[in-house]
Order: C-alpha cells, then structure tokens, then sequence
C-alpha cells in the first residue's frame, strides 16, 4: 500500500492541476479517495479490494496518527518531504515476511511548527527536520515495529510490538485497521462490500470481511478488545460543507477516539473501516505486543464443539518465517560481505521489496470525471494527460519512494529492477513488461514517464534493464527467456522509432529530450523553450539513444543466435549506432559536443542566426558519452557472414566514422569489440576529469557536477539576464523543476552504476594493460576493473560505519549516530552531499538508491579475470570471493 | 463495442445553502437535498450574483443519485 494518496495527481480534479492543494494531508482522514489508499505499514490485495494498516493515538495528537505526515511542495524550503521516522527493515520477496518501525513521539506531533518553520526558511538554509522540533529529546517515543508473517498465500499473521524507549511509563492507543477500498461510490454497481463484528471467542474478537470478488476474510484480534466501526466514505459536512447522509464516516474513528464523539462509529458494528482499540501502558524502557492473524479460514463455530484458537501457532509460525527470511538472505548476501555491509544490502532489498504498491489511474475516465472528456467537441482543457486516455493502469509497481514518489517512473523504474532482480527476477521480469504493454505505452511508442506529465521525456533505459534482465536469468537458469526477450523487442523497436522520429529535429543523430531526469543540471530549464531562442542539441540525450542502439543491438544479436529473422535488425542498430556515435564527435566542425580543448562533451546551443556554442558546463551531460559503451563477442557477426559482409561494406563507404568514434573493427581481449563513442585517447582524456577529486570524483562516488564549478561559476547572460551554474554539492537554490532534486554537485546511485557498467565494459575490452591514474594527481595506476571497484566501495560508504563508526549518510545528525536505536537502521535517500556523503532529497527512495545492493552483490562475486576470460558470461555466473575489499585496501 | 458517450452534468456545491446543485445538459440548476436519492427530489435552483458554486469531481455523481452514466 501507499504511504500517500493525498496530493497525487490523481485525487487531483482541481482546475489548475495543482495537486498538492487540492486534496490535502488534513483532508485525507475525511475524504474518500478515488484511486487508491495509504497508511502506515499497509498492504493490501493485489486489486487493493481490501486494506489494512496500523493507527495509533499517543493521547495529546489532535488526530489520529493513520498516515504519514509531510510538507506539501510549496511548504518546504525544498519542495515536498517526509518528516516522518519509518524504515523497511525486512522482507522475503514472497513477503512471506515483513519487518518495519515507525517511531511516534509521546508529545503532540507538532504539525503547525514543521509547516511555518519550514515557510520561513529560504532555500539556502537546511530543511527543517521532525528531530529539530525537539519532539524526540529525552527518548520520549515509541518503537513500533510491524511484522507481517504468511502462515499461507492467504493467511496472514502480524505482530506490533511497541516499545517506550522514554524515561516514565506512557500510554498509547494502537488501532489496527482494516477498510475497503471505496469503488462503490464512484460507480452505478450496488455491489458493496462489508465488515462486521463476528463471534469471536474467549481471548479474541473477530472482523468478518465480505467482498462480492475477494470473497470472505477475516481479522482475528487477539484479547477481547473493542471494535469500532464506520464507513470509507466522504465526510462531506467537514470536507464540502453538506451535511453527511450517514453519521458513520471516514474519520469516525478518530473522532471517536480523539475527540470522544461516541455517536461517531456505529453501535451495530458493521461498516467498510473498522480497527481494533488496544489501550496500552508501556512501561519505560519495556515492550508490549499486539496479535492479529487477517485469514481467508473462518473461525470454527460453535457447533464443532470446540473453538479453533487461531493465535495458537502463532510465534512458531513467525519464528519460523524469521528463520526462512535468514536462509533466504544468506543464499543472496555474500559471504565474504561483513555484518554491517549485509546489514545495508539487506535494508535496501527490504526497501525495494516494501516500496511495492498498487497503483491505480484509468486516465480515460479521470478525465471524464474532470469534464475533460477529450472526445467532446467542447471539453475543459485538463491541466495535464489529457493525450494519454488510453492508458489504464491497475498493477502492482515498484516506486520510487511511497511518499515522496507514491507513482511509478518510468525511468527510475528500469533501475530498480537491477536490484529487485538479485531477489526476485520474474518481478522484474514482469514490471519491465508492464512498462510496454498496451495500457501504457502510448499507441506512438512513448514510454509513460510519470504522472505529473506521463508525455515529458525520460532516458531511454529500458532496453539496457530488458538486455541485464535476461542474461542475469540465463545465468541462473542456463538459458533466457527468448520469447518474453522477443515481445520486449517489439515493443522497444516502437520505442526506439518514436525517439528518432520526435527528438532529433534536424535529422541529423544528434538529440534533444529536455530536462531528460537530470532537473536543474542545465543552464536554462531544458525542457521549456531556451530564453535565446533556437534550440539544444544535447550530449545526453545523444548518448542515452546511442546506447539506446546498443542494447537493441545486444537484444537483436542474442536474439539472433536462434532466429536468423533478428540478424538484419542487427546490423540496423549497428548502424545508427555508429551514425549516432559519430555525429556527436565530428559534425558541427568547431560546434560539435565534443570540445577538444577541454577534453569534454558539452550541450550545444544552436541560435536562431545559425550559431552555435558549447554550453561548457562540466556536468554528468559530458560523462553520459563515457557510459555509452558496449563490449561484443562477435558470435552473432560469426553465424552470419553475408550481415558481417555488409557491415563491412558499410563501414568501407564512410571511413570517417572509423576516424571519429573508437574504430568498431579494432579488436581487443580475446578477440572482442568494443561500441563506444569514445576512442582511447578521449577515454583517457574524460577519465582524467571523472577521477579528479577536484572535478567529478568525490570521497563518495561521482558527482553530477564539477567541483571546478565552485570556483568557476558557469555564466552566460541573455540581454540583461545573467545564468549562473555553481557547484552545489547538497540542496537545490532554485525552485526549478520543484526545487526538490539536484543535479548540480550531488551524488546520484543511477548515473553512478552506468558508470560502473561502462567501466567494466572497457575493462572487459582493454583488459588489465589499460591503466589510468586514480585519484588523478596521486600518481596511482589503476585499471577500469579496479576503478569501478574503487566507485563502488566509495559508494557502499555511503552508508556503512567509517572508522569512527558514524554513517556519511547521516551527517551531522548526532540521533541517527549514536542512539543505539538509531544508528543501525538506514534511509536510502535520493541522492547524496557531494561532499560529505549526507543523504538528501526524497528519504526513501530506496528504488533506484537500493542499487548499492546490486553493487555491493557485483564486487563481492565478481573476479576481473572472469571477465577478462568470460565477458558478459562472468556477470551470471557469480562465485564468492573472500573479502569485499577496496583497491587501496581500505575494508 | 462501440460506445455512444454521454454528455455530462456538472456538479457543484453551494455551500452557504449547504447543498448540492446540479448544472443539466439545458442549462438548468438543480438543487438537491440530503436523502438517499437526492436527484429524484430534486428542486430547481437558481443561482444569484452572490452565488460561489464550487465544481466538485464528477464521481461524485453517482453519490448524488444522478441517473447519467
């Protein structure tokens, strides 16, 4: 389940689209939501017919804790964000076992200070943390942790068990909650669904569940505790200002507890939301421990003689679940990783597995809802997707972050299958999949991006995820899927054909995109028309297509093994591989992207006048053209001497795209070849910045923007307007794209893996003879095999213990060092300080963060000479190697 | 199949009267009490100058009994 279905886009019916003040957080406990549901610690089934999620009451909130809470966009200094302490602690990819904790403060949770403070605050002042209010000192809060165990796919046990971890005893009230999905308001279908209090026994009470499709189920509740009972529906006298048909609303049940409106749930114990009322005292420093079982098995009744205890297996199934969560773990975390560094992989596997939700939004119909209907003749203008009705979305998605991103991106999402596959490659199978079908790439081949703009322009790395996807089951089963690899293909080609025909404006291979996921890295909004006129053509977006074309290439060859129908596609992507690559070092004469003089790819801004310049900032754009690199084994070109025969031909015709780009027929380790955009002497050239630390190479991994930048501000003026771009190594200072991410100095996981990729495909091509000095400037040689490892161990420090057993992840934040209930449990943030390592942005975007399990997974089982004697084949083969240790021998 | 759509009513609130009203396909206000059907006792409505109608999201039709689809 979501953590946020307030101020999405879809509850948004607003007129201006301004979603996060339509339907907001004090709203949500009142109003029904269309699309879909959030709480704390949720799940639901996988159509989300029925939910359930925990509230609590610590007695002084003025209402009840069922959601987390957070600031809206406009009410943070930098955009919207938690302020809330949870974290994914735990689960199997079954979710046959669960783990989280929330920690809830004793005080009254100071939701008026957050919002003010933080509106006083400019953007070049630090967020406004939960910890600042001083609602934690003194301890005074409670642990509660959630574990959900399966006794079977339909029988669920749950454990709370809450901890005062403050100085006195304290009372809190937990709720368990079980509701339905409100689809009966929306439609003309009398099919309701119920819950009602059922016959439970000595020792327990009992919510019966009935849906006219889930069928029946049922929460057991262990100790003869109180059952309140309302409707999932509006309340339309707090929310519209008319009075409510019925007095059983959807906040009836705070206001029973909260506000102590005893007509607020219903006597007759029937309804769509109900919660049991736990009223505990916790004394200090002690636990209490709530037990509920949510089953599809009725209780046996009365007339059998004998009631069946359904708590009475209970802690040796969870014991048991516990335990298979540990062998399942110790078959995925290497050995050779120590007790914190599986500590971390472990928590972002957890992450990835909890950040599953369904996710709802039948575009079509929304728009209708809104009188946007786009098939009538005199229709409001939507304020956004209004080209996207075709789209039907019902699936359970993995995203980016449930609160902060409750919606699936497209692009993040390619990511995170890189690590979701190390526990569950069929998830990610399927979830690359979904991406393609019907009811949601649009009929011209457009990937959705995102539901703020489902039409705006994301990176193309679906087919790099596709092309991982398969050799990583073809490693673990001994051959791919071919034909779910197939259907992929077609619909990427769709894909690929929609980015040549709409992003390369002048034919010539050279792209645009916009912002394409890097924000603010610019000098101007990419994705709004330039204040100069004319246009961008852009070294990303360039180099995203150019790679784009090797992973089709990489698919088609593979594909080709077996079907000889894939051969000639083949050579169709070899070759505007090689058109593309080619453009971006030699047009445009003293205007192309590359700068020789810098020894870097820049964007290029083409005037109206027909001039052009080198935007010269030094930024991932110019990395993006080193990750455009793909090694070959020629097996392919091999079976088809009359494809390989043409190649050449190609190739005889245009000698300088040989001369241009690194020469595709030169062959390297073993025989191999190498796509790539860069030869070896602008290789060296954009390594020797990548690995400066006074340019890109930061103690922590690679930073989207040159330290150099500090110093040497990137101007460039526009009559009397001045554009600047510095080096801002933690928070965005402007309010483009939200203001909420920044790409000008921090350090983003993504981008960081592809450079990793890329290094070990060069290695893979140049082998160990190919050395470069890293860090630049210290005289030590390294080869691309331990560069990559040395990323990478600079990455995973993020978030392990340094020397001084403190996490850079957390800063300066002394809680999350040194309370022992803090310190070992980790927030995979957004992104991280360029220079401290701090964790910044979204707190849970454990989705693409979480591939520093990926990372961690790959150096621990991979040796150098298995790709040097293996090639691709050494990635699904893994074998354990004694130590995850750095290069310079730093563990 | 193919599907004929309807045309749609709009639906607001008027929250000084603490009412639903209704826009129909003619133009007409209606103003709907709080019952279980509230279209089918529906009285006419007519808006004045001081009149702050507040669109609300046409899901909420069926709520209001209305017999469009």
């Amino acid at each position: 389940m979501s953590e946020r279905q307030w101020g999405t886009v879809r509850e948004d019916y607003s007129e201006g689209g301004d979603a996060w003040n339509y339907f907001s957080h004090d709203q949500a406990r009142s109003r029904a939501y269309r699309w879909g549901e959030d709480g704390l610690a949720g799940i639901s089934d996988d159509q989300q017919r029925l939910c359930f999620a925990l509230a609590l009451w610590n007695g002084k909130d003025p209402i009840l804790k069922e959601r987390l809470f957070g600031l809206t966009n406009s009410e943070s200094n930098h955009g919207e964000d938690v302020k809330e302490y949870y974290f994914y602690l735990d689960s199997t990819p079954t979710h046959s076992y669960m783990k989280y904790l929330y920690k809830y403060p004793q005080a009254a949770y100071p939701y008026a200070n957050l919002v003010e403070t933080s509106r006083s605050r400019s953007r070049q002042e630090f967020e406004y943390e939960l910890l600042d209010t001083g609602v934690f000192d003194q301890d005074r809060y409670f642990d509660v942790f959630v574990e959900y165990a399966k006794e079977s796919p339909e029988d669920i046990l749950i454990q709370i068990t809450v901890n005062n971890c403050g100085p006195v005893a304290a009372e809190l009230h937990v709720l368990p909650t079980l509701w339905f999905r409100n689809q009966w308001s929306w439609r003309s279908s009398t099919e309701r669904p119920e819950l009602q209090q059922s016959t439970g026994n000595q020792g327990w009470s009992l919510i019966k569940a009935t849906d006219p499709r889930l069928g029946e189920r049922y929460l057991y509740c262990d100790g003869e505790v109180p059952l309140l009972f309302t409707e999932n529906e509006t309340n339309t006298q707090r929310i519209f200002g008319v009075p409510n048909r019925s007095p059983y609303v959807k906040d009836g049940i705070d206001n029973y507890i909260v506000h102590a409106q005893k007509g607020a749930v219903n006597p007759d114990k029937k309804g769509t939301k109900a919660a049991a009322h736990y009223r505990l005292t916790v004394d200090a420093g002690q636990s209490q421990v709530i037990r509920l079982r949510l089953s599809d098995m009725a209780p046996v009744g009365p007339e059998n003689g004998q009631v069946k205890n359904p708590f009475a297996q209970f802690d040796s199934t969870l014991q048991a679940r516990r335990r298979e969560a540990d062998e399942f773990y110790a078959t995925v975390i290497p050995r050779s990783l120590n007790a914190d560094q599986a500590n971390v992989m472990r928590q972002a596997l957890a992450g990835m597995l909890w950040s599953k939700q369904f996710y709802h939004y039948d575009v079509d119909k929304w728009l209708r809802e809104r009188g946007s209907d786009p098939f009538k003749e005199s229709h409001k203008t939507a304020p956004r997707n209004d080209h996207w009705h075709h789209m039907y979305n019902g699936d359970v998605i993995s995203m980016p972050d449930k609160w902060e991103y409750p919606w699936y991106a497209a692009w993040d999402l390619a990511f995170h299958i890189l690590a979701l596959t190390l526990v569950d490659p069929d998830f990610g199978k399927q979830q690359l999949k979904l991406m393609l079908r019907e009811r949601y790439m649009h009929p011209n081949g457009q990937i959705p991006a995102y539901e703020w703009n489902f039409g705006d322009v994301n990176p193309p790395v679906h087919a790099w995820s596709t092309i991982f996807t398969y050799r990583l089951e073809q490693g673990m089963k001994g051959e791919g899927d071919t034909e779910w690899l197939k259907s992929s293909f077609q619909k990427l080609l769709l894909n690929f054909t929609w980015w040549v025909n709409r992003k390369d404006r002048s034919g010539r291979n050279l792209f645009e995109g916009g912002f394409l996921g890097l924000d603010n890295i610019g000098v101007f909004d990419r994705s709004a028309p330039l204040p100069t006129g004319g246009y961008l053509e852009q070294a990303d977006g360039t180099a995203w297509m150019a790679l784009f074309c090797q992973n089709m290439l990489e698919i088609a060859a593979e594909l080709s093994l077996t079907d000889p129908d894939y051969a000639d596609m083949s050579l169709k992507f070899v070759e505007h591989y090689l058109w593309i690559a080619s453009s971006m070092t030699h047009l445009g004469e003293n205007t192309g992207m590359w700068d020789e003089e810098d020894g870097f790819f820049y964007d290029v801004l083409r005037l109206p006048n027909g001039q052009a310049q080198r935007l010269k900032v030094r930024s991932m754009v110019g990395l993006l053209p080193l990750c455009s690199a793909t090694m070959f084994d020629g097996v392919a070109m091999a079976m088809y001497p009359e494809v390989a025969e043409r190649f050449l031909r190609f190739l005889d015709a245009r000698p300088e795209i040989r001369t241009a780009i690194h020469d595709p027929l030169k062959t390297g380790v073993a025989g191999r070849r190498l796509a790539s955009i860069l030869d070896e002497t602008k290789l060296r050239r954009v390594l020797a910045k990548m690995l400066d630390e006074k340019e890109f190479l930061s103690e922590f991994g690679i930073r989207s923007l040159s330290r150099y930048h500090a110093d040497h501000p990137y101007v460039f003026h526009v009559g009397d307007r001045e554009y600047r771009v510095s080096y801002l190594p933690a928070e965005s200072d402007s309010g483009m794209f939200g203001g909420n991410s920044n790409w000008r100095g921090p350090i983003w996981m993504p981008v960081n893996a592809l450079i990793v990729r890329a290094l070990l495909q060069y290695y893979a091509y140049y082998g160990n003879d190919f050395t470069v000095e890293c860090p630049t400037g210290s005289g030590r040689q390294m080869n691309l095999y331990q560069i990559a490892e040395e990323i990478t161990r600079r990455l995973a420090s993020i978030f392990l213990k340094n020397k001084d057993g403190r996490r850079p992840v957390y800063g300066g934040t002394a809680k999350f060092q040194e309370d022992p209930h803090w310190r070992d449990y980790l927030q995979f943030f957004e992104y991280f300080h360029g220079d401290i390592g701090a964790g910044l942005g979204a707190n849970h975007q454990t989705g693409w963060t979480g591939i520093i399990a990926r990372l961690m997974h790959l150096f621990a089982t991979l040796k150098p000479e298995r790709i040097l004697a293996g090639g691709k084949r050494a990635y699904s083969e893994p074998q354990a190697k004694p130590e995850f240790v750095s290069p310079a021998g730093v563990r | 199949m193919l599907r004929v759509r309807r045309p749609q009513v709009t639906l607001y609130v008027d929250r000084s009267s603490q009412h639903w009203v209704v826009l129909d396909l003619d133009g007409s206000f209606w103003k709907l009490p709080n019952v279980e059907n509230p279209w089918d006792q529906r009285e006419p409505f007519y808006p004045t100058e001081e009149t702050e109608l507040e669109p609300i999201p046409g899901h909420y039709k069926y709520l209001l009994g209305l017999p469009l689809d």
